[in-house]
């Protein structure tokens, strides 16, 4: 579904906007300008923003701010939504405490 | 490790649905579902479902999930509740936490029915408390029997941000407006018009610019948009409100779809390509729900017992000429629901202007959540009918027909086709028994009498609030639009368990007001 992001392309400056300043991922307090500033620092992919930033890496996995940040980085690259890949799913789908996992060494 | 022919994630309508299924066609079959009370969506749903009979219709949301649990358990499932699932590798497996402990269960077919979860809008101040989900109001109240605020802005028109605007006003919140970006209500008219007519102001091609408040949300402000969503100059309106609620889509969460590797598409969010029986690219590894695509739960039942048939033939133990009937048996049921205004193929689609019968669609109910008089003329007749009567105020192509069974007399039509808009047949006598006026999940149907004597009418009402009217007691008759239109008294108040905790209230009215009255308020008086 998603094709290859041209590296190559030109995708103008970075012109603040208006609400630059709203938060778009809460758990991590990452502002929609933060975001749109990575792309034009040369940060084309969801995966990309998500190591530098850290958007969708908190609490909530990106189920609250995954699409929001996807669609921020497709429209600064001028690209539609489904052009730019979702960050790997990775378990556990759901924060699980460190004291479970630990349980399951006592099992061993 | 544990073992299961087939294992089933997500206790929704779907997961349940499929677990039930796979368990009678033999396979050992166990469900498994993150919270406490298995039902997914369903367990907050306290209104009557659309459809049919064989879809559920009629029923309440929260009465499908117990039906289908006890079927469940029934049968012989192994229901899982608390128990979150962490993982899924191949080929079959999956990992989950239940209690402190995590456990590794493995199948030949796994179903994912995960469902969907919220989509957020951010604005100024939208991580202010008290900017919440729909869902999340929903839960609070129906679910925990807590308000989640006094005054409360909806944003979002569709059916999910109608049907909790509706539960919001009877947990009793105040409602200050509904708002959405699109030019059009979203959702069926028939649950905007509910709003309408307890005087909720609907403000279309409107969204928020920004919520203030010290700490917690305290005001609201809105205003236009144009074509390009750019705010107009000069449209704002700010409200007193303490909470907003988000109502602006569903997301399919398909985490463990992509975490499997199966092929995805975009559709509103990620959804898995699959084949007819929920299949995806990954053989043994199926999706039904909302996770493959957002629709209903009625949808979703009939898509859980797909894949299941499709699960049980991949596994061997059905042959293909019975999993190919059992099919289209199943096809059949959804093909009948993804029909008319609403439908997928229709969604979102503005040039639809006649119903298909060929008659004008209301347009105010598009912009304002009701008709007015003389829209509503085209569908049915009234002023010389004599004796009490059904007027049946659902003028949009929705797949529903309960009206027309609940009518022992016949009086109702709506036919095999049950999108049909449904029809009164003047030639049967209507017995006033208002079956039909309970049992509409749209609240769309009145009983009215044109002349009860000494210059009155009566008209008959759909009820669901506390605490109902009491017979005698005088108060004000409202329009469709929620104006006070004159004095009413209330002649009658019938509950029984057929009506299934709607009241159906009488009142007494002019006689021009007839077709005009349709909801009511308890005067309250001056010195009170
Ligand atoms: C306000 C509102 C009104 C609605 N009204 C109607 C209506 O009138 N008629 C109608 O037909 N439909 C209606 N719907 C839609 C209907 O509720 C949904 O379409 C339906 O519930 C989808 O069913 P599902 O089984 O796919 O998912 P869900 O009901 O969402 O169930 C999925 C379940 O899976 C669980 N789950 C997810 N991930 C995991 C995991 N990793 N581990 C364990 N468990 C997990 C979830 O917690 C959830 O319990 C309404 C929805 C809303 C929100």
């Amino acid at each position: 579904m998603s094709k290859i992001i041209d590296r190559s392309a030109d995708i103008g400056e970075f012109v603040p906007e208006k609400d630059d300043d709203i938060l778009v991922c809460r758990c991590e307090e990452i502002t929609k300008g933060e975001i749109r500033k990575a792309v034009h620092m040369g940060l084309y992919t969801m995966t990309e923003v998500k190591r530098f930033l850290r958007p969708t890496m908190g609490l909530c996995q990106g189920q609250i701010c995954g699409e929001n940040v996807r669609r921020i980085i497709a429209k600064e690259l001028k690209e539609p939504i489904e052009a730019l890949k979702e960050t790997t799913a990775r378990p556990p789908v759901r924060p699980i405490e460190m004291e479970v996992f630990g349980n399951e060494v006592e099992k061993l | 490790m544990r073992r299961y022919d087939v294992c089933i994630i997500g206790a929704g309508p779907a997961g349940l649905s499929a677990a039930i299924e796979a368990q009678k066609l033999g396979m050992k079959s166990a469900v498994f579902d993150e919270n406490h009370r298995p039902g997914g969506q369903l367990f907050k749903q306290i209104h009557k479902f659309f459809g049919s009979k064989e879809h559920m219709a009629k029923i309440r949301g929260f009465e499908i999930g117990k039906e289908l649990l006890e079927e469940a358990k029934n049968v012989g499932v192994d229901v899982h509740l608390d128990a979150v699932v962490m993982g899924i590798y191949e080929p079959h497996r999956i990992t989950v936490r239940e209690d402190d402990s995590i456990t590794s269960y493995s199948a030949d077919s796994i179903i994912v029915s995960t469902g969907a979860s919220e989509k957020t809008i951010p604005f100024e101040g939208w991580t202010l408390p008290g900017v919440i989900g729909a869902g999340a109001a929903q839960t609070m109240m129906n679910l925990y029997g807590v308000r989640p605020g006094k005054k409360i802005l909806m944003m979002g028109s569709g059916n999910v941000g109608l049907v909790v605007g509706f539960q919001l006003l009877q947990a009793g919140c105040e409602v200050a407006a509904l708002i959405d970006a699109a030019p059009r209500i979203g959702g069926y008219g028939v649950h905007a018009a509910k709003l309408a007519r307890c005087g909720i102001p609907f403000y279309l091609s409107h969204t928020v610019v920004k919520a203030e408040g010290n700490g917690k949300v305290e005001k609201v402000t809105i205003a236009e948009i144009d074509k390009n969503w750019e705010f107009i100059p000069g449209t704002e309106k700010t409200f007193d409100v303490d909470t907003v609620c988000l109502a602006v889509g569903l997301t399919p969460m398909s985490q463990l779809l992509r975490m499997a590797g199966c092929k995805t598409k975009y559709a509103g969010g990620t959804v898995p390509v699959c084949d007819k029986f929920g299949e995806t690219s990954i053989k043994g590894l199926f999706a039904s729900g909302d996770v493959s695509g957002i629709e209903e739960a009625s949808s979703a039942m009939i898509g859980g017992k797909i894949s299941a048939v499709g699960a049980a033939f991949r596994c061997g133990f059905i042959n293909e000429k019975e999993r190919e009937q059992k099919y289209d048996e199943y096809s059949l049921s959804l093909f009948k629901l993804r029909k008319g205004l609403f439908s997928k193929e229709n969604k979102g689609r503005t040039d639809i202007t006649k119903t298909d019968e060929g008659i004008d669609l209301s347009m105010t109910l598009f912009k304002k959540g009701y008709m007015t008089e003389e829209e509503l003329k085209k569908f049915v007749r009234n002023s010389e009918i004599k004796g009490p009567h059904p007027v049946i105020e659902c003028t949009q192509n929705i797949p529903c027909n309960p009206c027309e069974d609940s009518c022992s007399f016949g009086c109702i039509h709506v036919g095999n086709e049950i999108s049909a808009v449904p029809k009164f047949d003047e030639n049967k006598k209507c017995r006033n028994c208002k079956m039909c006026v309970a049992s509409c999940p749209g609240q769309a149907i009145f009983i009215v009498d044109n002349d009860i004597g000494d210059g009155y009418a009566s008209v008959s009402f759909p009820y669901e609030f506390c605490p109902l009217p009491e017979i005698g007691e005088k108060g004000f008759a409202l329009g469709r639009d929620g104006k006070d239109l004159c004095v009413a008294e209330i002649i009658d108040v019938t509950t029984n368990k057929a009506f299934d905790s709607t009241a159906v209230v009488t009142m007494k009215v002019p006689k021009e007001m007839s077709m005009t009255a349709r909801f009511y308020r308890k005067e309250v008086p001056v010195n009170e």
